[in-house]
């Protein structure tokens, strides 16, 4: 799905899933993020790649809170993230409380690198607590609502496994069927893959792409080019905190002009060469 | 010359005396564990004036030698009108002590928590009390078990100060045969002898409960 012809062809005024103005970061005197400026339509897969420290990373959690940006705007579906909206100019902006936060955040899910699930609750246990203690949902259709979510993922099957008894793909998997379960808008992936040893990282990529042609909203940090370059509406290219190129997986991958990619993407083209057809530098 | 055959008269004395023991160990250990969970709770809040409490009261507790606290409990109060018993005052300096202690063993575990699985419960929309009943409790309580078996076996020899404010437990005991019966070997081995006992049944319970809780599949 292309936002482009999106946007054009639909009203004029779509609100973007999640868009940010300028936005900028800083741990101390680092300027991680600087002058972001990025829409994220519905049904678009917008997957960030860079060098390490480039602010990949910082910029998905700015997108979700979970780092507090600095400066400018992001907002989800048109609602200020993080801070109350009206701040006067000049003058520090009101954080937002927990529970503001958290309206606004609702839309998105989030599957972590670590995949971060809560070793003491099995497999179910992790997928069903949220729709329990955060939506509200009794017991037994919590429980059939994370069945469906672990049946997308296929992993039904180890429902009552405990995270440690699963391997990292199958971990993963948990990790994504406890962010679909809440049905969100959009998903958030900050390298699902990167922890995985390598003969795992198919089966969680498989259900990745899966989500993506059902039409599922997502941004993406991960450094499997050729994953992205599959998946992929829009492909970011980040460095030093800013957004050096944005574009599609041709424009940004399969054939960038941008020098400073080329060099980026240069071992990952020697080592696909022969499997794809790739003329970067022929 | 040490004389094992007086140890049988000693026994129905020193029982009596163990189980006083144990009651105050029981009463200390409750009202520590309350304290130092609630203390735990309020640090885990990151309000600020509650911080503020946390590290004044772990700082004034820590700092303080407690039989002052002890000699504060059973005689000054009454001059603020409140007399306490012996036990009662025992208790409430040993559990007000001990809160401390426990609180920073609490706050530990609690930190001993990967922030990766807090910040999945933001991002689910847990709000943070919910995450310190769900995600944090339950694990970082596990994980605490063989350190608040260790800090209940000090409070198990704490409560021997206990004998200074004339609550008749274990080291009160001994001392009072020493000084009636004129035998010291005797009764102070069988106060060392008690005390063991009660302190390895602390850990092997300890060890007992690690076991029962602990995580499946847990390499731990």
């Amino acid at each position: 799905m292309n936002a482009d012809t999106r946007t054009a062809t639909v009203a004029p005024v779509v609100t973007p899933m999640i868009s940010l103005r300028q936005v900028g970061k800083r741990f101390g005197s680092n300027q991680v993020l600087q002058g972001i400026d990025l829409d994220v339509h519905s049904g678009e897969v917008v997957t960030l790649i860079g060098p390490s420290g480039s602010g990949k990373t910082t910029l998905l959690r700015c997108m979700n809170f979970l780092e507090a940006y600095d400066e400018g705007e992001v907002r989800i579906r048109g609602a200020l993230l993080g801070y109350r909206e009206g701040a006067a100019a000049g003058k520090p902006r009101v954080r937002e409380s927990e529970r503001g936060i958290a309206e606004v955040r609702a839309p998105l899910a989030m599957v972590f690198q670590q995949f971060n699930l809560w070793p003491h609750m099995s497999v179910l246990g992790n997928v069903m607590a949220p729709l329990t203690l955060v939506h509200g949902l009794a017991p037994q259709a919590a429980r059939d609502q994370a069945l469906q979510a672990l049946h997308r993922v296929g992993m039904e099957a180890k429902a009552d496994a405990m995270p440690a008894q699963l391997s990292g793909g199958q971990q993963q998997r948990a990790g994504i069927a406890r962010a679909l379960a809440v049905n969100p808008l959009v998903m958030l992936l900050d390298e699902p893959t990167s922890a995985l040893d390598p003969e795992l990282v198919e089966e969680v990529l498989e259900v990745i792409q899966s989500l993506s042609r059902q039409g599922m909203t997502m941004v993406m940090v991960t450094h499997e080019m050729s994953f992205a370059a599959e998946v992929s509406s829009r492909i970011v290219f980040m460095e030093k905190g800013r957004l050096v190129a944005v574009g599609t997986p041709d424009e940004i991958v399969r054939r960038p002009s941008h020098p400073r990619i080329q060099a980026f993407l240069q071992p990952w083209i020697r080592r696909s060469l022969g499997s794809t057809s790739l003329q970067v530098c022929a | 010359m040490f004389d094992a055959s007086l140890i049988p008269g000693l026994l129905p004395v020193f029982g009596v005396a163990a189980l006083r023991t144990l009651a105050l160990l029981l009463a200390a250990l409750l009202g520590g564990f309350v304290l130092g969970f609630a203390l735990n709770a309020m640090r885990q809040s990151a309000r600020k004036p509650l911080l503020a409490l946390y590290w004044s009261y772990v700082g004034l507790m820590r700092g303080l030698p407690f039989l002052i606290l002890l000699f504060i409990t059973y005689y000054g109060l009454p001059s603020l009108g409140l007399s306490l018993s012996p036990f009662w005052a025992a208790a409430a300096a040993l559990a007000v002590y001990s809160g401390a202690y426990f609180a920073e063993i609490l706050r530990a575990c609690w930190q001993a928590i990967p922030p990766g699985q807090v910040e999945a419960a933001r991002v689910m929309g847990m709000s943070s009390v919910q995450v310190f009943w769900h995600i944090q409790a339950p694990q970082a309580l596990r994980l605490s078990l063989p350190l608040l078996a260790n800090q209940t076996v000090l409070l198990l020899k704490d409560c021997a100060l206990a004998s200074v404010i004339t609550y008749p437990e274990l080291s009160m005991t001994a001392g009072k045969v020493v000084s009636e019966q004129f035998i010291y070997m005797e009764p102070y081995l069988l106060l060392a002898l008690s005390y063991l006992a009660m302190a390895l049944a602390i850990d092997a319970l300890g060890r007992r409960l690690a076991k029962t809780f602990r995580l499946q599949g847990a390499t731990r």
